[in-house]
Parts: structure tokens; sequence; C-alpha cells
């Protein structure tokens, strides 16, 4: 599992090697476009997190080589870039990146893309999702904990199946708002602090071992980590 | 850059050259109308002469025939042929010849020796239609006739002729002066035509010169329209209403900036201060933990704000293509009720949806439109009370409102709601970083959609509603 990151602005390629090195991902990093040419090359590169704006190649250049050569036409590409006006998000994607990302991002939300480019293939949707005690049937939408059932709303069950489904992995308040309530603009993170409360009452507070944790500053994940501790709740 | 009218070559500068162009017209046209007059009156002049000179012509041939007539004129003319040559003034040009009827010459008065056709004599009294042309030996034009006269019992035949050399030489100077004044007056009318021209185009320089000292400090200043001819009035005027349109660009612009500039002052000051405050010291991991935290909020807040911002700027510079699809707008509600449920619970608010209809709008910025509506709705209710989300359906419109009961808003701060970081209570700056944006992207949004954000206020009830108008009615046809 190796990515490659093509940065050249120093900062942003030393965090995303160390955020991408801590996530569990081998990472090499390459500061120039012809470098990150080259390393792709190799070969055994699994995904490519590529910046537009580079010296010496810039990432349209160079995604346009890796698609052009047959051994790396099938690596993912994951675009990085400070530009969001649609004609390059468009031309980005006509190119062959397999998914963009507009700085300023979290890098929660990055790791997520990275997670589902790799995962090659559709998703196989789980039928019965167990985490602890928690059981989600995700057929009949029913919840039980501890053998009891849990009536969810609608939305609080959307909520609760995207956060076990992404079990362990951080997910941003922006992609939450995005994947249950198809809201797809940054708006108030109280919104989803709010929803996460509400789900929290129902299926952590009755219950001694905590599921849902907040990450401040990232967002909320869903797992079975009784170490954790949980921090102070925000003012 | 290379100035382009320096390096315009001079012929192509006259060439487009307005006041060259007309002036050149102008000439030509004079030209025409002085060669076409002097033709006219030379053409004349020329027929009067002849006709004189005809008429003396015939008279010469009459006073002759008198002369013929007299008792003795027959003897006269065998002996004395020169008193007829005196009768012609004694012109050397004058010739006269008598015929006998046997066509023997009786006597032929021709000092140059000419020799001239003969016409057919035309009885007593000739008339100017019996005069013959000739030309004389050194080309010179000439006129001839014939008349019978009686001489005792005999009939004689008179010939006159003369020759006109000092007349070709008048028609010649005649005609160069005709030329000589249509191309005078047309240099005239060219020189004229010029300073006149020079005269008149000069509001147009004034025009451009004031065009030329536009620039941002001086955008306030218009073009002067009270001494501007009738023709130019809609050029000065449309120049204005650029200007003032620039101005208000401009003017919004540096707003934009001036309140960018505040916006993002407080949330770096933070991030400055407290970074600051926790290195002065050793502190704990948790407190390190915290400040990171926090800064992780503050920089949040600004990439949201910097987002809102691009949104507003690219909206107004209509950059933002709505992809519009027939949506029922009772899903629309329930989805964004939906989506501030947890929010609303928590401060004891209920949200009700009410009314259907179809909206034809982007679904994303709809939501967005609305949410925004939604979040500053439960912001500001009374604690305990309903938000109420309708939808109404006319004929020309789909009206979606969202209404709360709250502290009143004082009316004079309704007509700001939608403008930019307008906030009615500037003390309520929240942390959560609406930032006050969220109204005037609402505002951009339904200008987008070619509706129409509007806010009522009545006591306690704040409504804001959302007018699209309907398909048929589309804002960029």
């Amino acid at each position: 599992m190796t990515i490659l990151v093509i940065e050249d602005e120093p900062k942003t390629g030393d965090y995303l090697q160390r955020g991408l090195a801590e996530s569990g991902f081998a990472v090499r990093l390459a500061r120039n476009g012809r470098d990150g040419l080259a390393i792709a090359r190799e070969g055994d590169i699994e995904l490519v997190v590529l910046d537009v704006m580079l010296p010496r190649m810039d990432g349209w250049q160079v995604l346009e080589a890796l698609r052009a050569d047959p051994e790396t036409e099938h690596v993912p590409v994951l675009f990085l870039t400070a530009r969001d006006e649609v004609h390059d998000r468009v031309r980005g994607l006509e190119l062959g990146a397999d998914d963009y990302l507009v700085k300023p991002f979290a890098f929660v939300e990055l790791v997520a893309r990275i997670r589902t480019l790799l995962r090659r293939g559709p998703v196989r949707e789980e039928e019965l999702i167990r985490i602890a005690d928690l059981e989600i049937d995700v057929i009949r939408r029913r919840v039980r904990r501890a053998g009891t059932a849990i009536v969810l709303t609608a939305q609080e069950f959307a909520l609760l199946h995207l956060l076990a489904r992404r079990q362990g992995q951080v997910l941003s308040r922006a992609l939450i708002a995005s994947q249950v309530w198809d809201m797809n603009f940054d708006s108030d993170t109280n919104v989803i602090d709010a929803a996460v409360r509400r789900l929290r009452r129902k299926i952590d507070d009755p219950f001694p071992n905590k599921l849902i944790h907040t990450r401040r500053g990232m967002g909320y994940v869903c797992e079975t980590d009784p170490c954790e501790p949980e921090p102070a709740p925000g003012p | 850059m290379r100035t382009r009218t320096g390096a315009r070559p001079m012929m192509a500068g006259l060439r487009h050259s307005l006041a060259a162009r007309v002036t050149a017209l102008f000439m030509l046209i004079v030209a025409l109308a002085a060669a076409g007059l002097g033709t006219y009156l030379y053409v004349s002049f020329v027929a009067e002469i002849e006709r004189r000179d005809d008429v003396a012509l015939l008279g010469k041939l009459r006073q002759i025939q008198l002369l013929l007539g007299r008792p003795g004129a027959a003897g006269l003319l065998d002996t004395q042929p020169g008193l007829f040559r005196d009768t012609m003034s004694g012109q050397e040009n004058s010739l006269v010849r008598f015929l006998a009827p046997d066509g023997t010459v009786l006597a032929d008065i021709n000092a140059g020796s000419e020799r001239y056709p003969v016409p057919a004599a035309a009885g007593t009294s000739p008339d100017r239609a019996a005069i013959a042309d000739w030309t004389g030996s050194r080309g010179d034009p000439g006129r001839v006739v014939a008349g019978t006269a009686r001489v005792g019992d005999r009939t004689v035949t008179v010939v006159v002729a003369r020759l006109y050399a000092e007349r070709s030489a008048m028609f010649a100077r005649y005609r160069g002066r005709i030329a000589g004044a249509a191309a005078l007056s047309a240099l005239a009318v060219a020189l004229c035509a010029a300073l006149i021209l020079r005269r008149g185009l000069r509001p147009l320089r004034v025009v451009a010169a004031h065009a030329a000292l536009v620039r941002p400090g001086t955008l306030a200043r218009r073009l002067d329209a009270a001494g501007a001819p009738s023709e130019l009035l809609p050029l000065v005027d449309a120049l204005n209403a650029m200007l003032a349109r620039l101005q208000e660009g401009y003017a919004r612009l540096s707003g934009f900036s001036t309140d960018l500039a505040h916006e993002f002052r407080t949330p770096i000051a933070n991030l400055l201060g407290q970074s600051q405050v926790m290195l002065a010291q050793p502190r704990t991991v948790a407190e390190y933990e915290n400040l990171v935290a926090s800064n992780i909020e503050e920089l949040e807040r600004l990439a949201r704000m910097i987002e809102s911002m691009l949104f507003l700027a690219r909206a107004q510079q209509d950059e933002v293509l709505p992809e519009r699809r027939p949506l029922q707008a009772a899903d629309e509600l329930a989805k964004v009720a939906g989506f501030f449920e947890g929010m609303a619970e928590e401060r004891g608010l209920r949200l009700a949806c009410t009314g259907a209809g179809v909206v034809h709008a982007d679904p994303a910025l709809l939501r967005r439109a609305l949410a925004n509506l939604v979040s500053n709705a439960v912001r500001h209710a009374d604690e305990g009370s309903t938000i109420v989300l309708s939808a109404h359906a006319a004929d020309d419109a789909v009206e979606l409102g969202v209404e709360n009961t709250g502290a009143p808003i004082a009316p004079e701060y309704l007509p700001h709601l939608f403008e930019r970081f307008y906030r009615a209570d500037s003390a309520r700056g929240d942390a959560g970083g609406s930032a006050g944006l969220g109204l005037s992207i609402t505002g951009a949004i339904m200008a987008l959609h070619g509706g129409s954000a509007g806010v009522v206020a009545e006591g306690t009830k704040v409504r804001f509603t959302l007018s699209f108008p309907a398909a048929s009615h589309p804002a960029h046809p």
C-alpha cells in the first residue's frame, strides 16, 4: 500500500507524508512533477495524491503522462488544488483524475477519500453491522444494543449507518452533512454536532461503554475503544 | 508596450479620420458643382456670342444688298470693288465675293486668300440657318452666308464670310478662368470644412480627454452633458451610465475587501494570540491539544468564510450557473427541516412544514438558501416556539417562507439584512461563523434564479421569503 504524494509546498508535503504514514499507509513524497512521474513509473504505487501547481511539470501534465503509460494508467489519482473553478475540476476529471479535493481540506476528508479510492470494486453492503454490543440490521433498519431495541428516526439511522459503515474512520462534519442530508456546503458546524448529540442520547448515553467519539477539530468516529478518554465537550 | 497611435502610418490615420473624409467629400461636391455651373455659363456665353456674330454677319449681307440696290451700283461693282470691302468696317478677316448668275466671280475681296466653301444662296434675306461653318487656313473658325441681290437687271449672289480668330482665344481664356474658379472654390471649401469640422468635433475631443482622465479615484466625476451637441448626448449619457456602473462596482469591491480584512482579523488574532500565549511557558499535553483543536476551529471558520466570499463573488459575476430542475417544494422543506431537527430540539423549537408546489431550481443552491434561513431562524427564535417552513404556489411564482417568533427586528434594519456582513445585532458575533454572509448568499442564490429574497416583520413574527419565478419565466432566456 504505497501512496505517492507529489506536492511542492514544503509544509504541505511534510504534513501529508506524516499524516498518511500515521494513518497506516506507506508514503513516498516527490517535490516536483518530474520526480513524481519517475517514482510512479518505478511501480508499486497504489495511489497518487497530485497537486496541480507544480514546478517543472504541472499536475495536468503528470496526469496525462500517467494515463498514457500502460504501466500506470490504472493507478487512481486524487487531485489536490487551490483552484476550484468548475472548468478546472472538469478538466482534471476529463484527464482521468479519480477524485478532486480543493484546498483547504480537512485531513480526515483526504484519508476518507483515499480509502474509498483504494477500496476497489463496488462496496459490498453489509446486511448486519456489529460493533461491540451494538447490532445494526441494515435491511430491516433495526438497531439493538445489549439486547434492547432502540427506535431511531430515518435520519438518525442514516447517521448511525454512515458512522458504523466507516468504523474507525474519522468523518468530517462536511462529509456527514453531504452523505446523510445531501447538504453539499459547509454550514454551521453545530448542526451536525446537535444531530450527533441526539443520536448519542439514544445509542450511547444509557450504556457504559461509548461508541461514538468526538475528535475535536476533525469530526466524529465510531469505534469501540474503551482506553480512549472522552474529550471534554466544546464550549 | 508601444503606443498604437505612434506606430500607425500617417496615411492610414488620414484615411480613418472623420474630418479628412468629410473634407474630401465636401471638396469633391463643391468642385463638381462649380465645374457644372461654370460649364453651363460658358456654354450659354458661347452661344450668345455666336448668335451676335451671326446677326452681325447677316447685317453685313443686308448692308451690301442695300448698297447694290442703289443706282449705279452695277458700275461700282465692276470698277470699285474695294468700296464693298469698306462696308465690312475694313476688317482684314471680313471676306466678300460677288458671283454672277452663271457662277463667274464678279469681285472677290479676300486679302488673306482664304479658301472657303460657298453655301447655296438663300434668297434675298437668309436667316441663321443658312450660315455655314468653315475653317480658315490658320485653323481659326469661320462663318459664311450667301444671299442674292438685284444689281440693275442682273441677280448677283453675294457671299459674306468672316474669321473669328480673337474669339477662340477669348473662349480659351474664359474656360481657364472657370476651371481656376472651380478649383479655388473647392480649395476654399476644403479649408472652411476642415476648420468647421475641427470646431464641430471639439465636443468629441472633450469627451475623449475626459475619458482619458478616468481613474479609480475619479469615477465620481461625470461628463458634462450641458455643452454637448444633441448628437453626442446619447454617447455622453452612455459613458456616464458606464461610469456610474464602474463606480458602483468599485465601491462594492473596495467595500468587499474592507469587510474581508475586518472579518479575517478576528480569527487570525485568536490564532496568533492563543498560540503565542501557549508557547510562552511549558504546558501540559492536554493544553497543547486544546490549543491545536481551537486553532482548527478558527481555521475552519476562515475556510468557511473564504468559501462563502468566493461563492458571493462568483455569483455576482454570474459564474455560478444554476442547474434548474423541477423540485417538489414539500420534499425540499422536509429535507432542510430534518437537517436542523437536532439543533432545533436542543433549543426546544419545533419545525413545521406546510404547503406544496413545484420549484424550478438548482437543488444544491435551493437547499443552501433555505438552510441559511432556517439556521438564522433557529438561532433567533424564542425558546419553545415553532418555526414554520411553508410553500405557496401562485401563477407566476412559487414562494417558500421561513417564519419564526423571536425578538423583534427594528424596521430600519430590515432592508439591510441581505447585505454582506450585516448584523442587526453587532454584539452577537457567533463563533459558529456564518459571519453575516448567510443571508447575502441566500440573496445571491435567488438572484441567480431570477427570483428574489425578502423579509417582513410584524411584531415578534419574522418571515423570510424566497420567491422563485415559474419555469415559463426564466431569468436568462
